[in-house]
């Protein structure tokens, strides 16, 4: 068997491979890991967002960075390597809040994790694209590994261990 | 706006000379706190790419305490300190006068937080302090809010903070140093993450705009 070839997915960037691979975002905050896949030929991409709407910015450098850029971004590239859309599935995680709630600290920009889960699932279903697991919100962050292999995407979070969804 | 574009050599300085003055006043004031002599390194202010700022000052997987203030009115920012959780909670022990060891995980859990909270409004607190005196704003601070998680999560959210007006992120880093302590890992750093059009407003303030 091939060894998965394994990818780190660094914020705003938007990685898709072949079978097999693993795909990897470490310390998610706020950010989504995003994953892609084709069920049967197991080709799979992985978007790391940051920001809910790139309407909001100046300038769009990175497409991976906003919710509403990368996903028809992240389908494009699945397309180009063959992937059939009714066989694409999605799973995502991340958009913790990472400090609590405290008076004036309770500021619009802090809530980011909750308005990047907003975004990505509206575009996920804008495209129609079913989301079949995700693992959101809270207040820790997660770091996320996708195997093509098991099509399962394995959560870590500080302290409390491993949940694969 | 990106602070590549606007900040030039010169309004480091400053920046730098603010966190100079702060960590001047931080580690007296830590120092009185815990009875031991503190010091803290000339802080570096640097700007560094928002997509690199996670792995910046190590992994991103590196289990830190986090401790978030707010200022408002006239200059609207968020500050953020972050320091190794080891050395936290070390710290933490020195301020409480009480014996932990026999209590639960999270009830003493909480106590240290509240401890580190105080820690994160020393060094927040005496920066802007620094700060209020040179533009002669009073600059009150939130209640601090901490959290405890990996580098790259407490990193990533000031990325995306950063990241809604450019692509640079403004990061001060120094090193807390107490006497008759080990010296490991992240040592603390500060990111200051003004709102959208607070550092025009400070830049005018200083005349260099």
């Amino acid at each position: 068997m091939k060894q998965p070839i394994p990818i780190h997915v660094g914020m705003a960037d938007l990685v898709v491979s072949k079978h097999p691979a693993t795909l990897t975002a470490l310390g998610l905050g706020s950010c989504i890991g995003l994953v892609i896949f084709d069920q049967l030929s197991r080709t799979a991409g992985m978007a790391h967002i940051m920001l809910p709407d790139s309407s909001e910015a100046h300038k769009v450098s990175r497409p991976g960075k906003f919710a509403d850029t990368a996903v028809p971004l992240l389908l494009d590239e699945l397309y180009k390597l063959g992937t059939v859309k009714a066989q694409l599935r999605a799973k995502m995680a991340g958009g913790a809040r990472m400090f609590p709630v405290s008076g004036k600290a309770d500021h619009a920009i802090f809530s980011v994790g909750n308005r990047n889960i907003e975004a990505t699932t509206r575009m996920l279903g804008a495209a129609g694209i079913r989301l079949v697991a995700s693992d959101t919100g809270g207040s820790k962050g997660r770091s996320v590994e996708f195997s093509t292999e098991t099509l399962k995407f394995a959560v870590k979070i500080l302290g409390t261990g491993t949940n694969e969804i | 706006m990106d602070y590549h574009d606007k900040f030039t050599n010169i309004h480091m300085d400053v920046i730098q000379e603010v966190g100079n003055i702060g960590a001047g006043n931080a580690a007296t004031a830590l120092s009185r706190l815990l009875g031991r002599a503190v010091d803290m390194d000339v802080p570096i202010a640097e700007i560094v790419p928002i997509y690199d700022v996670t792995g910046h000052y190590g992994s991103p997987e590196m289990s830190v305490c986090a401790v978030l203030v707010r200022t408002e009115e006239e200059f609207a920012c968020s500050l953020i300190f972050i320091i190794d959780e080891k050395k936290a909670d070390i710290i933490a022990d020195l301020m409480i006068p009480t014996d932990l060891s026999g209590m639960d995980e999270s009830e003493r859990t909480r106590i240290r937080n509240s401890a580190i909270a105080e820690q994160g409004n020393i060094v927040l607190g005496t920066f802007l302090n620094a700060l209020s005196t040179i533009t002669g704003w009073p600059l009150p601070t939130s209640t601090p809010s901490v959290a405890r998680d990996m580098l790259g999560s407490i990193m990533s959210l000031a990325a995306s903070i950063f990241g809604f007006v450019g692509e640079s992120a403004m990061l001060i880093k120094t090193n807390l140093h107490i006497r008759g302590l080990d010296d490991e890992g992240l040592g603390g750093t500060v990111i200051m993450i003004p709102d959208p059009g607070s550092l025009e407003r400070l830049l005018e303030k200083l005349g260099m705009l």
